[in-house]
């Protein structure tokens, strides 16, 4: 009884914690806040191209190719990884295995692949600091990508840490489509950006 | 020769009308190879999760073949649209793509990547067994999945390359490097 009130607080709290991330986030986006925290970031931006990476990045152009190349093929990884976690909790392969189980392999790989991604991305980033702060869809892959990474370890882990069998089979296929659907808008707005800078 | 042959093709593409569309419409190309670029989550990611799986690295729980035969429709609708997307950006730009070392390089490797894939599909059907269940793949599979993980690093590395012009014809002045990419005119010249 008390394992139940418990557990109903909790998501009590959490739904509350994201009903709140949301309206801040939107207080953020419809006032002048947004507009004064992107003028402050150029400094910063501007200091990203004199790190290392940044001097790396701008100086030799064969390291900054290989980087993305790496970049690409941790994106194919991660790809593969959320296809394959996705594809079960729809019910489109390996039903005979325990989702669970799947889920957990999979995250694994999934983890690999986003630390690589993020890695190799902000050494892309520094390199060329300068030019991706004016783009419009550098942020949009920015918001993109922080959704991704929001919905997979506060949304979706938490959730399908339970048994899937007590959850709306709605409710798991929902999260299946969103996560699809934000990792292709992460991977596609990624490569808006060579398009736009170029 | 053969890079003569494949000049003249190359400038025949170009003249195309449809060749010149796909350059000048303002997000064609780009969506092209926005395309061509984003399929590869869907082909290569469902690959390396089945050479992985060989490799006993992942999802060990779930039977080697079976995992590559749920894999193998979606990697296939990758690579299926991989091919007509890659055909249609060489179709768009045929004389600076033929012309390329990297491109010229990363066909060579995707034509052992799929005869390593088709090696590595014979003998996992002639291997279907006991094997199934066990973490890892027997060893003449393993060494496939490696190869092929090997061969599809190299065939994206490439092609991350090919926009890169450190070796176009108008660059380099090395001869043999010349010859490998096809800088006819330039061999000529020299």
């Amino acid at each position: 009884m008390s394992t139940a009130i418990n557990s109903e607080s909790n998501s009590y709290t959490k739904t509350i914690t994201v009903a709140v991330l949301l309206a801040l986030l939107l207080i953020f986006s419809f006032t002048s806040l947004r507009h004064e925290t992107w003028l402050r970031l150029y400094e910063f931006f501007l200091w990203l191209e004199t790190t290392p990476f940044g001097v790396i990045g701008k100086t030799w152009g064969a390291v900054f190719a290989v980087v993305e190349a790496v970049h690409l093929l941790a994106m194919a990884l991660l790809g593969g990884a959320v296809i394959v976690s996705d594809a079960r909790l729809l019910g489109w392969c390996f039903t005979e295995v325990p989702a669970g189980e799947i889920q957990d392999r999979a995250h694994k790989v999934f983890k690999i692949g986003l630390a690589v991604v993020l890695f190799t991305g902000v050494f892309m980033a520094c390199g060329v600091a300068g030019k991706i702060y004016w783009l419009p869809v550098f942020w949009y892959k920015m918001l993109a990508l922080a959704t991704g990474i929001f919905f997979v370890f506060f949304i979706r882990r938490p959730m399908l840490k339970r048994d899937l069998d007590e959850l709306n089979p709605r409710v798991v296929k929902l999260v299946a489509i969103s996560s699809l659907l934000v990792w292709a808008t992460v991977a596609a707005t990624g490569r808006w950006i060579g398009f736009a800078g170029s | 020769m053969i890079n003569e042959f494949l000049l003249d093709f190359a400038h025949w593409m170009e003249a195309q009308q449809y060749s010149q569309m796909l350059v000048a419409g303002y997000y064609s190309y780009s969506w092209l190879e926005a395309t061509h670029v984003l399929t590869l989550m869907v082909s290569i990611g469902s690959l390396f999760i089945i050479d992985f799986r060989m490799l006993g690295l992942i999802l060990t729980d779930v039977p080697a073949s079976k995992l590559a035969d749920r894999l193998h429709k979606p990697m296939i609708i990758g690579f299926v649209i991989m091919f007509i997307t890659g055909a249609l950006l060489v179709y768009a730009k045929p004389v600076e793509t033929i012309q390329s070392l990297w491109f010229r390089m990363k066909m060579i490797l995707l034509v052992l990547a799929f005869i390593n894939a088709w090696v590595f599909n014979a003998r996992m059907k002639a291997a279907s067994g006991s094997w199934n269940t066990d973490s890892v793949a027997p060893k003449s599979l393993r060494n496939g999945a490696i190869i092929s993980l090997v061969l599809w690093c190299g065939v994206v590395t490439l092609g991350r390359y090919i926009p890169y012009d450190w070796v176009d014809c108008g660059i380099t002045n090395n001869t043999t490097i010349l010859w490998a990419a096809g800088c006819v005119e330039q061999l000529n010249a020299l």
